[in-house]
């Protein structure tokens, strides 16, 4: 019962940020309601998704300070489960998604546990290898569809089907994906407040002091990661029936992963908002510059350079992103 | 048998021994200081005993258990608590969510580990700071804070190391007080090292001195202050030779 209650209480919050919190969250759920171009309601979609990824991502990069880059491996395995599944054996996607989070935390676990006696950069190049490690071998394996990948055909199925995550207009997709968003706040909202996320909190601090208040520093980190593992993987499950046409070099791209710590960080790592807030910016800017630049053929690969810039700036000016910035201008305020 | 048995402990890193068969025994309720001059091994011994380093050899018995060869979270669950000579912050954490970490070792429930910080923070007249970055705060509150965060776990044995370095005389009156606090009005028993000699000399039941890794006394603060090995280790041969033993 206090979990819920914990899950529903912001009231830590001031009132004004409770106040632009309501309104964006209205915001959110009329959005369809107006006249909107396609290109938006992708956009949205694509904002709620790597809110989500951020969410997770937060979770062990943010509170747990133990910068994680190797996401993208968790999107694919979510991805590939959901979609090896609908199309070998008609397995709907609310079945297959559990299905894959347990494969995806699973694999947390064998990699985590032995990635977590690195620290530092040396974990963050850790994670890396290993996404690129599983995105090679399902580039080569042929029950995922190798290099080529898997395709949804939505021929098959009878839109709208609920069941199968199986829409003809995005409306749908965006009010699945809007319900994962809310109840992936709620849960980091219970997150942060739990347990766990003090533990983590003081680990991130002095993980010699983490250890000497009875914390087992090395299960908290990988039980957090498992955690971060489950959000991301549900979204990639959610990513194989919204794009419908996946493949290794896309879905486990180390441009998903950068993204994802990305998406916190320029919001502000350990922060509940901090990740919507990153989300809400680099989304946006990254489909229009996509849109822009796609045209101008020299110009392609800018907006890697442009997220380099980004991790740079953030963490010489503020590593505590944006949210970092209104929490230093408020405390000198109330001082 | 002791509350707290250390038995021959040694501990080597490469060549040096920077703990060499320092063996004691410590009652419940006691209050014991170890002293020594930088260098004689304080803070190894304490990170042997809370579980940090692996000892090289010897044996840890508290309360009853071995405790040798346990990792120092698992020490910690035990009632083994201790805090940190630098207190290094990312600064992360309010001075309450610094104190609720330490009372989760005890509990699962958030509320309940804010109502037991909210206790101890009072207990120790810290209420005021609750809301205050612990990386804002000055080393002496700071130091509280350890102290405050350790005693979150409700420990039956504190370790202090060097709570008083750096104060003031009034913080050290203060930080005095505190020990003396959590000492006989929360029943711990409790280690300290220290080199505010006034301090050590004022609250200590018994003082160990370390010197170059080894025990070289052991004794009641008076015995110890005229003890000249003891002397001899901090202020050096000559000057005991020169005042034959006697300050």
């Amino acid at each position: 019962m206090e979990e819920i209650k914990n899950a529903l209480d912001f009231s830590d919050f001031p009132r004004l940020d409770l106040i632009v919190v309501g309104l964006i969250a209205v915001f959110l759920l009329v959005f369809p309601v107006f006249p909107h171009s396609s290109f938006a309601m992708a956009t949205m979609i694509q904002f709620l998704m790597f809110s989500i990824y951020g969410m997770g991502w937060n979770t062990i990069g943010g509170y747990g300070g133990q910068v994680d880059l190797g996401k993208a491996q968790y999107v694919g395995i979510g991805a590939f489960t959901t979609a090896v599944m609908l199309i070998r054996w008609d397995i709907p996607f609310w079945f297959s998604m559990p299905i894959g989070v347990c494969f995806a935390v699973t694999w947390s676990f064998i990699i985590g546990y032995p990635l977590f006696r690195l620290k530092g950069h040396y974990f963050a190049i850790a994670t890396i290898a290993t996404s690129l490690v599983l995105k090679d071998l399902f580039e080569v394996w042929d029950l995922v569809g190798a290099a080529r990948g898997l395709e949804i055909s939505p021929i098959k199925y009878i839109p709208p089907d609920f069941l199968r995550l199986i829409f003809r207009e995005d409306i749908y997709y965006y009010y699945v994906i809007l319900g994962f968003f809310f109840v992936g706040i709620l849960y980091v909202n219970w997150f942060r407040k739990s347990r766990l996320g003090f533990q983590l909190r003081s680990i991130k601090d002095n993980e010699d002091m983490a250890r000497s208040l009875g914390i087992n520093v090395h299960l908290a980190k990988v039980k957090t990661y498992a955690i971060a593992t489950a959000f991301v993987s549900v979204v990639g499950s959610f990513h194989a029936c919204y794009i419908k046409n996946i493949e290794p070099a896309d879905t486990m791209s180390l441009d998903i992963s950068i993204l994802i710590a990305l998406m916190a960080m320029l919001g502000g790592a350990g922060s509940l908002w901090g990740p919507v807030i990153g989300a809400g910016i680099l989304i946006p800017l990254k489909s229009y510059l996509k849109d822009w630049l796609g045209a101008q053929a020299g110009l392609v690969g800018i907006d890697l350079i442009i997220y380099a810039g980004i991790i740079m700036l953030v963490s010489a000016v503020e590593p505590k992103g944006i949210w970092g910035i209104v929490e230093k201008v408020r405390r000198r305020k109330r001082s | 048998m002791a509350f707290l048995e250390v038995h021959n402990l040694t501990k080597t890193f490469g060549g040096l021994k920077a703990n060499d068969d320092i063996s004691f025994t410590m009652e419940k309720g006691e209050l014991i200081g170890l002293i020594g001059p930088n260098g004689a091994g304080k803070t190894t011994l304490f990170n042997c005993i809370s579980g940090l380093h692996p000892v090289t050899s010897g044996r840890i018995i508290f309360d009853g258990k071995d405790i040798t060869s346990l990792k120092s979270y698992e020490v910690a669950r035990l009632g083994l608590a201790r805090t940190f000579q630098v207190y290094v912050a990312s600064g992360d954490l309010t001075v309450e969510e610094n104190v609720m970490v330490g009372c989760f070792m005890r509990t699962r429930s958030p509320s309940q580990a804010r109502a037991r910080a909210y206790e101890i923070l009072k207990d120790l007249n810290l209420h005021d700071l609750s809301d205050s970055m612990v990386s804002e705060l000055t080393v002496a509150a700071q130091k509280r804070v350890t102290m405050a965060t350790a005693l979150g776990s409700d420990p039956k044995l504190l370790l202090l190391d060097e709570v008083a370095a750096g104060l003031n005389p009034n913080e050290i009156e203060e930080i005095m007080g505190t020990i003396r606090h959590v000492h006989e009005g929360l029943g711990a028993t409790v280690m300290l090292i220290e080199h505010v000699m006034e301090l050590v000399m004022k609250v200590s039941h018994r003082v160990i001195v370390l010197d170059s890794g080894g025990k070289i006394a052991e004794g009641d603060p008076e015995n110890i202050a005229n003890n000249p090995q003891v002397i001899k280790a901090y202020l050096g041969e000559r000057y005991v030779r020169e005042h034959g033993g006697e300050i």
